[in-house]
């Protein structure tokens, strides 16, 4: 095994060790305020089978993956072509550029209220925050990369006499692709803050829901299940996506290598 | 064909009247399949008459054109090779070259053939499935000079091309280019500031002044190289050793010499 999972797995365990003793063994923090690792269990167990909050806990799960997989997906499929021309033309840079620094300082969260009154609690209004959220740091990320672009490269484009599509869809992408991941990464990471603070406001099923239920009912178990299952769903999201980026880059890991 | 041709060139960088006079009354003419190496000082404005042809700059004042027509944008009947390689490092060996074929929508058994043939002449034919950087940068240059020949350019435009090799791979890189350059001549505009490259490579040489540029003078090589019957030779110190090629050589030293001294008089 190698030694980086090994170091993983042996901090997690001594994690779980520290609370076990913590809560059951020496019970030097009450129930009432951080559940033992049994009551998480069984909480877990009640969420799975009975159901809490309106459902059981894979019908949460797939809501509340649903929605991110949604949301970020309508934010990148838009914020990523913007990028991509702003970083192509000034013209539309300079026209854009002033909308974007009006919307930024909003803090995506800020928008929840306005999307719950226009779109009640159902799909549509957390699909629109979250493009809101998700949308900025990929159209910005895609912007600096096609800028950071080597002129020389660039130059050779237009030597080698590019149309104008191919252009786009084999220097521009792939050369700005390594910044258009970050803002991807960026972007997930945005979709599930504000997938679980909009579904804490408001929402029939999800993770988010099961969160501010359990606060209601003074169920510290199952806010703690509540966490880690949206903990596992976003690094699992994020893994897909980093396996995705990999094999995307596999020029830019051989280059990396290369340098060392 | 591929004649080029300088006419009364003028360049200024910014504003006409204050901006950074770089180019002065260039007249130039490079003949068709000619080999013409431009050296000069730092900063004498020598890549900058290169980035004209190529039609990433233009003249302020002035014509360069290639065969009568005024350049107006890059194409690929004037293949550039830059300093820097400016490879495509997500494209593999194969698909760098085969990019600018498939611009000019050649066929594609006609493509696979032609990069077959470069690859084969340039020794690269192991490495076509390889990655830029997983090349050392004199394999990186020779991908260059392929994915320029490839198209069989009327005008090769060559940017300082060994400047960023070693001593070694430079010379290999220099014998390679001569022998490339006598089996299938192009007219080519080679911009260096090494001297003994522009006198081994060049049919003629020109020698600019400091900034802002003027063609102090053209020297012809190829007579020389001719009379003295340098190709004979295979490796190029033997060629660097002969008398013919140090009064060059030396000529030219003492010529680039006058000029950093009348930039710091």
């Amino acid at each position: 095994m190698p030694r980086r999972i090994t170091i993983g797995l042996a901090t997690i365990l001594s994690v779980c060790t520290l609370w076990y003793g913590l809560t059951t063994l020496f019970g030097i923090i009450p129930a009432g305020r951080f559940p033992s690792p049994a009551e998480t269990w069984s909480a877990l167990i009640h969420v799975s089978g009975r159901g809490y909050g309106g459902g059981d806990l894979a019908m949460h799960v797939y809501n509340s993956l649903r929605l991110v997989v949604m949301g970020f997906l309508v934010a990148i499929m838009t914020g990523v072509p913007l990028g991509l021309l702003m970083g192509w033309s000034r013209k539309a840079e300079a026209f854009i550029n002033p909308i974007f620094l009006i919307i930024r300082p909003i803090p995506p969260l800020a928008w929840i209220p306005l999307a719950i009154l226009w779109l009640g609690l159902g799909d549509a209004a957390k699909i629109m925050v979250i493009w809101f959220s998700a949308f900025v740091p990929s159209v910005i990320n895609t912007y600096t990369g096609v800028r950071n672009i080597e002129r020389p490269v660039l130059e050779a484009a237009y030597m080698l006499g590019m149309p104008k599509f191919r252009f786009v869809t084999e220097v521009m992408i792939p050369g700005a692709s390594p910044m258009i991941f970050t803002g991807l990464r960026l972007s997930l990471q945005a979709s599930w803050t504000t997938l679980v603070a909009a579904e804490l406001v408001g929402a029939f099923y999800g993770l988010g829901r099961v969160l501010n239920v359990a606060q209601q009912d003074l169920y510290p178990g199952m806010i703690l299940v509540g966490m880690i299952a949206v903990a596992i769903l976003g690094w699992g999201t994020t893994r897909v996506l980093g396996m995705a980026e990999a094999h995307a880059l596999r020029w830019n890991t051989a280059a990396l290598a290369a340098k060392g | 064909m591929g004649v080029i041709e300088f006419k009364n060139v003028n360049k200024v960088f910014g504003p006409r009247a204050t901006g950074f006079r770089a180019l002065e009354d260039i007249n130039l003419e490079i003949r068709d399949k000619e080999f013409m190496a431009i050296v000069g000082p730092s900063g004498c404005g020598k890549t900058t008459c290169l980035r004209m042809v190529a039609g990433f700059e233009t003249a302020t004042d002035g014509v360069v054109s290639v065969d009568g027509t005024p350049i107006k944008r890059p194409g690929p009947d004037r293949a550039v090779v830059f300093q820097q390689f400016a490879l495509f490092p997500w494209k593999s060996v194969y698909d760098n070259i085969d990019l600018g074929l498939r611009n000019l929508n050649v066929s594609r058994a006609d493509r696979e053939a032609r990069i077959d043939a470069i690859l084969d002449l340039m020794n690269l034919k192991q490495y076509a499935k390889h990655f830029p950087h997983q090349l050392s940068g004199g394999m990186q240059q020779r991908v260059a000079i392929a994915r320029a020949y490839v198209l069989d350019p009327d005008v090769l435009l060559m940017d300082e091309p060994f400047g960023a090799l070693d001593a070694q791979t430079r010379v290999v890189m220099q014998e390679e280019l001569v022998r490339l350059a006598r089996k299938n001549p192009r007219s080519v505009l080679f911009i260096t500031h090494a001297v003994e490259e522009a006198v081994y490579l060049a049919d003629r040489v020109a020698i600019m002044t400091r900034a802002p540029g003027r063609i102090k003078e053209v020297l012809d090589i190829a007579s020389i190289r001719n009379a003295e019957n340098w190709d004979s030779y295979e490796k190029i110190e033997d060629v660097m050793d002969l008398e013919s090629f140090v009064h060059l050589r030396t000529h030219i030293w003492r010529s680039l010499r006058e000029e950093k001294a009348a930039q710091h008089a």
